[in-house]
């Protein structure tokens, strides 16, 4: 039992520090907040404020980025070389066992759809699709061994985004901010950045608090779009409400509410509801100048393939407007990092829609995935570099991650199958020791090479929460009678891809 | 063999023993502690496994079977996993392993039979011993307070010294008590009658008036739904609609207005269909069952034999389970799935046989008749057409053994598979055809061609019916109303058009009957010489499918002079396609898969083959009885037709699939065969488990005794009369908590879907079984509890905190004051919506819509911010919500509405940026500060009035004089719209004393 953990919260929590209230649930008062007040009240110094009571052990990240390729993205075709495909191409496809395909993807082997080049020091093999991430090849950490547990998307991908197989999880960035609580005061702790199609399966399910105070749900933004924060300004219609206006009525209501919580003592709740429209009202200066992007110099937009702006694309899936949509993300994830934000998640791909505009591959490997991982890799290694040269990737954690991976088998002759058996995840940066691999998969990249040391999510989330200084078997919230964690009852931290 | 004679049999035949004999505690327990403790000892009892208590450590874990067998150490588990040759298998996993020291040491002491003191084993509290399975304990209210209520609460207070807070004043009880009651705000005029009306009884009045009001109803409907996690859609990957959800909400609204008696409500919710047949309310009930969230992908398109698909069902079966007993008993039993419950007396057996009582049911679409006359002759005809069915099965099963394998063959060659899949005869295809878009109206025009790829002199050209289940419509689905086919070498047909004209007139002249799975042929046509190098099907009249219009082929076959096929794997193109994975797909048109059912005249000819086998045997009696029954089935049948198209609601049910979702209708809802799963997985299926309940309380047994084949209704039936058994002290508890939660903000238990050991437990216990027992036994009216509650001086206190108790009592545990409490998003919304006086107080029907929805046919997109943020139908009562659970409402998100794929029992509440941000700006309070602002300029005239009718309106009161002058001035300088915004946003509006 971890009764004796800060983290050991439940709704039946009776007696409560002025510092638990704001704290918890019930008291309810958003992250971002608690920093400022406690910060205010002297409670603790400046900077990190919760995070300085909130760590088990040191921390060596104090961030994280999330990639995540909805509709299940090829380890065979990006990351997970197997010489052995290309040497039985076209051969009716044996997998020594008995196979469950999702479909009807048991067709003959199919070799890897680009070639691989190695890169680096390291010498990682990385598939022409993804080249642009060999410049980052030696801070890359690979797991090949990754295995999932249903091959039915919005199950493994919530799996992966929560660690549940059901809705009603909280995300993993929701788990990093109830643990650590926020670095800035007016931008939100976890920010989502979804793919600009659409959501993937389950939508908001993959971000959301779930049973955890909301103020640790995923704030949705996006980027390059007229309204990238909903609600953040007056709505259209709102011809009444002039700018001047704003900040007169922003003092009535405060100057309102004092009156009326000074004739309710007692009640924190009223004091913490002026705050949080204090709050709103910095979000709404920080927030546009977070996503200013234009502002970024030149050769930065070049980096990201943004110095051409946005441009009218081909009808058809293609690579440059995968590029550039992806780099747009990423280059507001770097902003928000730098301004504090504790936790981005990017999605690439939306829900499982025709015409295909995410990774799940069934037809045509190459159509698909040669635009969005090429996409991917620019954006992603654009990111990485710029975080590096800035000493931010020192202590950013950055994971990739999908729903599963997909057959080695033919589908229809150029599609792949789901493959819920192995797949790759790759970590980078802080504290993640970079250019090596943990963990293989078979010969034919179709299950782990060690069937009986496979890779799972947990460990995943578990090596996270370590390098952000949590203990992942402490870190828990009491809800309809379990102590929930992020990991379940699993999860062992990889010391192996630790630096 | 019994354990008490084992040793002694075994010292009989122990082999000679090492002369010192390892003792327990010397030898034996560090050696224990060392290696297995951290896993299995004090803190953690893996697979319900611990070395530290002698009757677990003997008796073994979850897995049910000993692991140490005292006196043969070669038979005990223990002592093979400790020396286990394989790294892999052996214990401990992690660590170093024993040595063979240390091994010899416990072979030496399980062979010398285990001698454990008692006082060496650690003590385990016994699990029963809990107060929530314990019975009710009803004792009377102490003395001191004429209220039963205050009697138990200020006992309370005065053991601890606290005095009760003064009762608020009328027009804070008046607010409190119509958000409480109603969920909406007293009108400025209403307060001021009720503070005028000094005649005794004025309270009760007010109380009996808002109790009485339809509003009720809509206001608790919603405390039900969140705890029963209502929604609209499915959730999951696509979250396809459910657009027939809603008359459960309606029906959960309908039964706190009529007051229906607790019992009742949670029967009818069970098994109303079995226990109430033939009222309309016994199947909307069945909306609680599926009320959750149901993994589409995981069901249509994984069959049952994957196990992937099983996975689903499984996990779909659990949140079945997890939603009755947490919903009705308050108890944790999905903890149980796993192992045994970490907590809590609740056993795998108990999980999974609770399990069991869900098996044959999945979340679909009943039939049933709203009108309670029209339903009761359905369910009359449904009965008479079961019963003559049992009939008819009694006369002719005899007569079919008689007649032996030659019936069985006839049998299977008439049911054969449509979709036959040619790759795996007998199997079916997942590829059904090409299907066109959707059109509203049957007269669009819409075409699907065919590239030969080179010109090709045509002789015919067939057209092959699809067959899909979907709204029961089967062979010839989809299949064109009227229609031409063409031919030319321009990919465009601009030029060069070639009518296939032959049965031209019948096809595009007529509306062309539904030939269900006969194949459609133009006819010869090679003496006209038609060649070319495009075939089209143009369609004018598009066939009808549920409320809306499309057409749909299986296969286009274009002959060629000799006969063959040249269209198979041909390129389609077509004006407009669904794609829906392999089902539906243009290339479909060509892949050569049909469905290959039976001619008409050769079923009938097989048919009737098989009727003359049948009555070989059977005398003239009994082919008189047969011809009875069959022409009474035949007359059920055209009643059954005669009845207007029934009413839908999404239940829990036998559904009747084909494809990969066909439910268990096809087995006539048996239920599947449920066993415990070791771990948890479905790939580790163990013992079979029949239908049961928590084994925990005794007053009945916890496993059903129904007979083998017993409808699967009884079932369910069961876990409802167990439920409700007045000596159920879950039940009871459970409900009365609850409804004291919402009325306190605080249940007298916390934690109102947790009364095991992990939850809180009761702050007064007395009262709260007090409460339960009343209810119970005065027929579990919930408005009689709601006036027993409000009515008591407790309720009625102030909220002000009084500093004297605060030091004793921080957390108003103990009640000596009322708590303020944050409206919920709903709440807040309607308050808005009446202050700006467009609330649309219609009730009931499908739930409105504040979203558009883009690519409805394949994952729908719910875009909230392209909609009309002043669409009139959105000023419905939030109650009537379409609420979807992949893109929640964004508004409603931000004010911690509840999560509709989770089971909540108290909504969180926060007070965050997003929040105050929502409040401000959002398109919905924008118009309605616009609205409000017209209604108080109707209402009064000059600003100065104006001003202070929007305050009265919104929070209930008239400014002071301070007040109204900042007010004024505000809204002077930025307008009265700007104002009324700002009311909306002021904490006072937010919160309630």
């Amino acid at each position: 039992m971890s009764s004796d953990s800060p983290f050991h919260r439940s709704a039946a929590a009776s007696r409560l520090t002025r510092r638990d209230f704001l704290w918890h649930s019930g008291g309810g008062l958003g992250g971002l907040a608690l920093a400022a007040m406690l910060g205010r009240d002297g409670a603790l110094a400046a900077e990190p404020a919760s995070a300085a009571r909130a760590l088990h052990h040191p921390a060596k990240a104090k961030r994280v980025v999330q990639f995540f390729m909805a509709g299940a993205a090829s380890h065979l075709d990006l990351f997970d070389f197997k010489p052995e495909l290309i040497k039985r191409d076209g051969q009716p496809s044996d997998f020594g066992e008995p196979v469950e395909a999702f479909q009807n993807g048991l067709g003959p082997w199919l070799r890897p759809l680009w070639d691989f080049k190695p890169y680096g020091q390291c010498g990682k093999l990385l598939s022409d699709v993804v080249a642009p991430l060999g410049a980052v090849a030696d801070d890359l950490a690979f797991i090949h061994n990754m295995v999932g547990k249903s091959g039915v998307h919005s199950a493994a991908t919530l799996l992966q985004s929560t660690g549940f197989q059901l809705p009603g999880f909280p995300g993993a960035g929701c788990w990093a901010s109830y643990g650590l609580g926020s670095l800035n005061d007016n931008l939100p702790t976890f920010v989502v950045l979804p793919d600009h199609r659409g959501f993937a399966s389950n939508g908001v399910k993959n971000w959301d608090a779930a049973f955890l105070p909301s103020e640790h749900s995923g704030t949705m933004i996006f980027p390059g779009t007229a309204t990238p924060i909903a609600d953040l300004f007056p709505h259209g219609s709102a011809d009444y409400v002039r700018p001047a206006g704003e900040a007169a009525a922003h003092r009535l209501m405060a100057d309102l509410n004092r009156d009326h919580a000074a004739a309710r003592a007692g009640d924190q709740r009223l004091e913490a509801r002026i705050r949080s429209y204090e709050l709103a009202a910095r979000m709404q200066l920080a927030a546009p100048e977070a996503l200013a992007m234009q502002q970024e110099p030149e050769h930065v937009l070049r980096l990201y393939g943004l110095d051409r702006g946005p441009q009218t694309w081909p009808k058809e899936i293609n690579a440059e407007e995968e590029a550039f949509y992806f780099g747009q993300k990423c280059l507001a994830a770097r902003r928000l990092l730098e301004r504090g934000v504790r936790f981005v998640q990017v999605w690439s791909g939306n829900d499982n829609s025709f015409p295909r505009r995410n990774w799940d591959s069934h037809e045509d490997v190459k159509r698909d995935h040669g635009p969005l991982a090429l996409g991917m890799a620019r954006g992603a290694a654009a990111f990485i570099q710029d975080l590096k040269q800035r000493g931010l990737l020192e202590d950013t954690l950055i994971l990739w991650t999908t729903e599963f991976g997909r057959m080695p088998s033919t589908q229809g002759g150029k599609g792949r199958d789901h493959n819920p058996y192995v797949f790759t995840n790759w970590l980078c940066g802080g504290g993640i020791k970079g250019g090596v691999t943990h963990g293989e998969s078979d010969a034919f990249g179709y299950k782990p090479l060690d069937r009986r040391n496979p890779t799972e999510v947990y460990d995943v989330h578990a090596t996270m929460l370590h390098l952000l200084g949590l203990d992942h078997t402490r870190l828990t919230f009491r809800h309809n009678g379990i102590d929930r964690r992020l990991t379940d009852v699993h999860g062992h931290v990889i010391k192996a891809l630790l630096a | 063999m019994p354990r008490s004679v084992l040793p002694v049999f075994l010292a009989l035949l122990a082999p000679a023993l090492p002369a010192a004999t390892p003792d327990f505690v010397r030898d034996v327990r560090p050696i224990l502690s060392r290696h297995c403790f951290e896993c299995h000892g004090p803190e953690k009892q893996k697979s319900g496994y611990r070395l530290d208590v002698k009757e677990i450590a003997l008796r073994g874990g979850d897995s049910g079977s000993a692991a140490i067998v005292p006196g043969r150490a070669a038979e005990s588990p223990l002592l093979a996993l400790v020396a286990h040759p394989d790294p892999y298998e052996r214990m401990p996993p992690e660590g170093a392993a024993l040595t063979p020291a240390e091994v010899a040491t416990l072979r030496a002491w399980v062979e010398a039979g285990a001698t454990w003191p008692e006082s060496a084993s650690a003590r385990v509290e016994d699990p029963l011993a809990w107060w929530s399975l314990q019975p009710l304990r009803v004792t009377a209210p102490p003395a001191g307070a004429a209220h039963p209520i205050d009697a138990f609460v200020r006992a309370s207070l005065a053991a601890r010294g606290i005095a009760p807070a003064p009762e608020a004043d009328a027009r804070t009880l008046h607010r409190r008590l119509a958000f409480d009651l109603t969920g909406l705000p007293p009108a400025p005029e209403e307060l001021e009658a009720f503070e005028a009306d000094r005649a005794p009884g004025a309270y009760e009045r007010l109380v009996d008036r808002l109790l009485a009001s339809p509003r009720y109803g809509e206001r608790w409907a919603r405390h039900w739904l969140d705890v029963a996690h209502y929604g609209d859609t499915h959730g999951y990957d696509k979250d396809k609609l459910r657009t027939h959800a809603w008359p459960y909400r309606d029906y959960v609204i309908r039964a706190f207005n009529a007051d229906k008696p607790y019992a009742r409500f949670l029967s009818e919710q069970i098994a109303g269909d079995v226990l109430y047949p033939d009222t309309a309310d016994g199947v909307e009930a069945l909306g609680f069952i599926a009320a959750g969230p149901w993994d589409f992908i995981g069901h249509a398109e994984v069959p049952e034999s994957k196990i992937d698909g099983k996975l689903a069902r499984h996990l779909d079966r659990d949140d079945m389970v997890a939603n009755a007993i947490g919903t009705f008993a308050s108890a944790t039993v999905h903890c149980a799935q796993c192992h045994q419950h970490k907590f809590d007396p609740i056993s795998q057996e108990d999980y999974y046989s609770l399990q069991a009582v869900f098996a044959a049911l999945d979340r679909t679409e009943r039939e049933y008749y709203r009108d309670p006359a029209l339903h009761a002759r359905f369910q009359r005809l449904r009965r008479e057409r079961a019963e003559t069915a049992a009939a008819l099965q009694a006369i002719e099963g005899p007569l079919q053994a008689q007649a032996g394998e030659p019936y069985v063959e006839l049998t299977r060659r008439l049911a054969a598979p449509l979709n036959q899949d040619p790759a795996q005869p007998g199997r079916e295809s997942p590829s059904y055809g090409y299907h066109s878009a959707l059109s509203s109206t049957p007269d669009a025009v819409k075409w699907v061609q065919v590239d030969l790829g080179q010109s090709v002199e045509i002789d015919r050209v067939w057209l092959l019916p699809c067959h899909d289940s979907f709204n029961d419509i089967g062979a010839g689905f989809g299949f064109p109303v009227r229609f031409k086919v063409e031919v030319s070498d321009d990919p465009e047909f601009r030029a060069g058009v070639k009518l296939a004209w032959i049965r031209y007139d019948a096809t595009f002249m007529a509306d062309y009957p539904n030939p269900g799975l006969t194949a459609f042929s133009t006819g010869g046509s090679k003496d006209d010489g038609i060649a070319g190098r495009y075939v089209r099907v143009t369609v004018t009249r598009l066939a009808p499918r549920r409320d809306d219009y499309m057409f749909a082929l299986a296969e286009l076959r274009v002959l060629d002079r000799a006969g063959r096929n040249v269209a198979l794997g041909r390129p389609v193109t077509a004006l407009d396609a669904v794609e829906s994975g392999e089902r539906w797909r243009p290339a479909n048109l060509t892949d050569g898969v049909a469905p290959t059912g039976l001619a008409a005249e050769e079923k009938a000819a097989l048919e009737r083959e098989r009727e003359t086998l049948l009555l070989a045997t059977a005398d003239a009696a009994t082919r008189a009885r047969r011809e009875e029954l069959r022409e009474r089935a035949a007359r059920i049948e055209a009643g059954l037709k005669q009845l207007p198209k029934p009413d839908l609601v999404y239940a829990g049910g036998i559904h009747t699939g084909t494809g990969t979702f066909r439910g268990t209708g096809p087995e006539g809802g048996r239920p599947r065969a449920i066993t415990i799963l070791a771990r948890g997985q479905v790939t580790q299926p163990g013992r079979p488990v029949g239908p049961g309940t928590l084994s925990a309380l005794d007053f009945a047994p916890a496993r059903f005794a129904l007979p083998d084949g017993a409808p699967e209704g009884e079932r369910r039936a069961a876990l409802a009369r167990w439920l409700v058994d007045p000596r159920n002290p879950l039940t009871w508890r459970s409900i009365v908590n609850r409804v004291w939660q919402y009325h306190f903000g605080r249940g007298l238990v916390e934690t109102p879907n947790d009364f095991g050991r992990n939850g809180a437990r009761p702050t007064h216990p007395e009262l709260l079984d007090w409460l339960a027992a009343r209810f119970r036994d005065e027929g579990g009216s919930f408005k009689a509890l709601h006036r027993l509650i409000v009515t008591s001086a407790t309720y009625r206190q102030s909220a002000a905190v009084n500093p004297e108790a605060e030091k004793i009592d921080a957390g108003n545990t103990l009640l000596w004051r009322q708590n303020r409490r944050r409206l919920e998003a709903e709440a807040v919304r309607d308050a808005v919506l009446a202050a700006s006086g467009r609330l649309d107080l219609t009730m009931g029907g499908p739930g409105w819509r504040d979203f558009v929805i883009e690519r409805p046919e394949h994952s729908p997109h719910f875009r909230y911010d392209l909609a009309d943020p002043d669409d009139p139908q959105t000023w419905r009562r939030s109650v009537y919500r379409f609420i979807v659970r992949s893109q929640t409402q964004p508004w409603m998100t931000a004010l911690d509405c509840a999560d509709p794929s989770m089971r909540v029992d108290r909504r969180n509440e926060s007070l965050t940026p997003l929040q105050a941000l929502a409040l401000l700006n959002n398109g919905f309070v924008v118009a309605q500060a616009r609205h409000f602002a017209a209604r108080v300029t109707a209402e009064r005239t000059g600003l100065a009035a104006q001003v202070a009718r929007a305050h009265a309106l919104a929070l209930g009161r008239e400014p002071s004089a301070a007040e109204q002058a900042k007010l004024l001035a505000f809204a002077q300088a930025e307008g009265l719209p700007a104002l009324c915004r700002l009311l909306f946003n002021l904490n006072e509006f937010t919160f309630v004393d």
